[in-house]
């Protein structure tokens, strides 16, 4: 099913949170646990637009479709961040820029090549990067769904279960777009599909992990995919993942988590 | 998101509250019906034509600033993230203009080709060059970055200011200043940052006049076709004031801290057809 572009952006707003009563953290604060997590999750979300960069250093920002849909995207994490802060902030966790500019600036000599990497990798293969940029952010928003769903069942508070079903209703829209692009340009492309398969099984890893410490990382994953029922989320996202053409029988998110030592 | 306070410099600019209050579409709010019985001239059409691409070519310009130490600024990149979003919607704005004379909307017109001169060359430069050319800048290219879209933020105001004024249509004066309204508080913020980050390294005021040397106006003119910036230059800058509008801009660019009298003029001359 092909994805209105202008639909989506005529629709696109910013995460609204004015009628939950997030002063009643007051009475029943969130625990650290939880804190953490979301802490995490913020982050992430503050980040997307260094995302961004990386992903327009290929020639997917000439794309019409692709840069409306950024230009909403965007904004929308951005909020999403805004409303995670929102409640880290009654909890006495202040998010602000200064935070965030020092997490970006760790990032060091790597991210710095990052672009530039991606911009030789990009030119080299053409348009065909264009299906890995759109695979992977199809396999980054696919578990951005899973991890606020599980996190939503997962906490009793009924006013962060809400905020974060809400969340997660804004990223099905965003899965549906970066699916039905990467369905359509693997579809054309043998190349591409070979391409993707690559790197999506040699680079590709839970999102935050270039940004994040390990630890915080391994303790995420470890709140919200343990146990068989994350297991269970787990082999779907990897469904998922291997329902796009040419990517039968990957199992990226099993490799990941594995690899982060998450229990099953 | 809190701000921190600085406690070197007051920031007037209230990045939250521009956030918070983004304008998105406004189409269904323009005045569109008039144009039926008094349409824009061909002329009109075309510069409307060019202020969309501009408008519109927002992810082109960002990936040009991210690549560079610019995306460490979560400041400077919530305000990126706002201003995309609003200048879509400017874009929006132009397009109902052009669809109400029967013109198809900017994207699925194909653009034609830039310009092709030497001295340009180095705004061409990819997100590769751009990137390794940012290697060890560390912040003075953020200073670099909101100097321009300050000085572009300028150009575009004469732009609309001079359309404004030639026009007969009064819908059309309405939606320009709809759109110099919602443009109001991009200049201030690049007008605030560039004002502290100017006056606080030595370093950002060395690039920002070596940027200002090999600029191209306005911001991603070179991707722009040529035809459409001779039109824009000799429609804004040409003619009786025209002049005057790009010597006002230089002496704007003039009084800049760390700029002066030379770089005015270098600037201004850059912009006259
Ligand atoms: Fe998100
Ligand atoms: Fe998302």
């Amino acid at each position: 099913m092909a994805f209105d572009i202008d639909k989506y952006a005529a629709g696109s707003e910013r995460l609204g949170w004015d009628d939950l009563d997030l002063e009643h953290f007051r009475q029943n604060p969130l625990s650290p646990e939880t804190l953490r997590t979301l802490r995490y999750m913020a982050d992430v979300e503050y980040h997307t637009v260094c995302y961004t960069r990386d992903l327009l250093t290929t020639p997917s920002h000439k794309d019409g479709d692709i840069s409306t849909f950024m230009t909403m995207w965007n904004r929308e994490e951005f909020w999403h961040g805004e409303a995670l802060g929102a409640v880290l902030e009654v909890h006495g966790i202040t998010v602000d820029y200064d935070a965030l500019r020092a997490s970006r600036l760790k990032l060091g000599w790597r991210d710095r090549l990052d672009p530039i990497k991606q911009s030789m990798l990009g030119k080299i293969v053409g348009s065909d990067f264009v299906a890995v940029h759109m695979s992977w952010g199809a396999a980054n928003e696919w578990s951005a769904v899973s991890a606020y769903k599980r996190m939503a069942d997962l906490e009793t508070d009924p006013v962060l279960g809400e905020l974060l079903r809400r969340i997660a209703k804004q990223e099905t829209r965003h899965v549906a777009f970066y699916v039905s692009q990467a369905r359509e340009r693997l579809q054309k492309s043998k190349r591409a599909q070979k391409l993707t398969r690559l790197l999506l099984s040699k680079f590709w890893a839970p999102v935050g992990s270039s940004i994040m410490e390990r630890d915080d990382v391994q303790f995420v994953f470890g709140q919200i995919m343990s146990g068989v029922e994350g297991r269970k989320e787990m082999k779907k996202l990897d469904n998922n993942i291997a329902s796009l053409p040419g990517m039968q029988g990957l199992t990226i998110f099993e490799k990941a988590l594995d690899g982060l030592g998450v229990a099953a | 998101m809190t701000t921190s306070p600085d406690p070197q410099v007051a920031r007037p600019f209230d990045i939250r509250e521009f956030t918070r209050t983004a304008q998105g579409n406004f189409r269904s709010e323009l005045d569109l019906a008039s144009y039926e019985s008094e349409p824009l001239s061909a002329q009109e059409l075309e510069f409307l034509r060019y202020a969309a691409r501009l408008e519109a070519a927002t992810m082109e310009h960002l990936r040009n600033l991210l690549v560079t130490a610019t995306h460490k600024d979560a400041r400077v990149t919530a305000f990126l993230v706002t201003w995309a979003f609003e200048k879509f919607w400017m874009a929006d704005a132009l397009d109902a203009v052009l669809e109400a004379h029967g013109l198809p909307r900017t994207r699925t017109v194909p653009e034609g080709a830039p310009r092709r001169s030497a001295d340009e060359a180095i705004q061409r430069s990819g997100p590769i060059r751009r990137a390794l050319a940012a290697v060890g800048l560390g912040t003075p290219i953020v200073a670099v970055h909101m100097t321009v879209g300050l000085i572009d933020e300028w150009i575009l105001r004469a732009a609309y200011d001079h359309l404004r004024e030639t026009t007969t249509s009064s819908a059309l004066r309405d939606t320009i200043g709809r759109i110099q309204i919602i443009k109001t508080r991009h200049e201030a913020f690049f007008a605030d940052e560039t004002d502290w980050r100017l006056r606080d390294s030595k370093a950002a005021v060395r690039r920002a006049r070596a940027a200002l040397l090999t600029a191209a106006w306005p911001i991603g003119g070179v991707e722009r076709a040529a035809v459409d910036r001779d039109m824009f230059e000799t429609f804004v800058f040409g003619g009786t004031g025209g002049a005057a509008r790009a010597e006002s801009i230089g002496t704007r660019v003039a009084a800049l801290p760390g700029m002066d009298a030379r770089m005015g003029s270098v600037t201004a001359k850059k912009l006259l057809p």
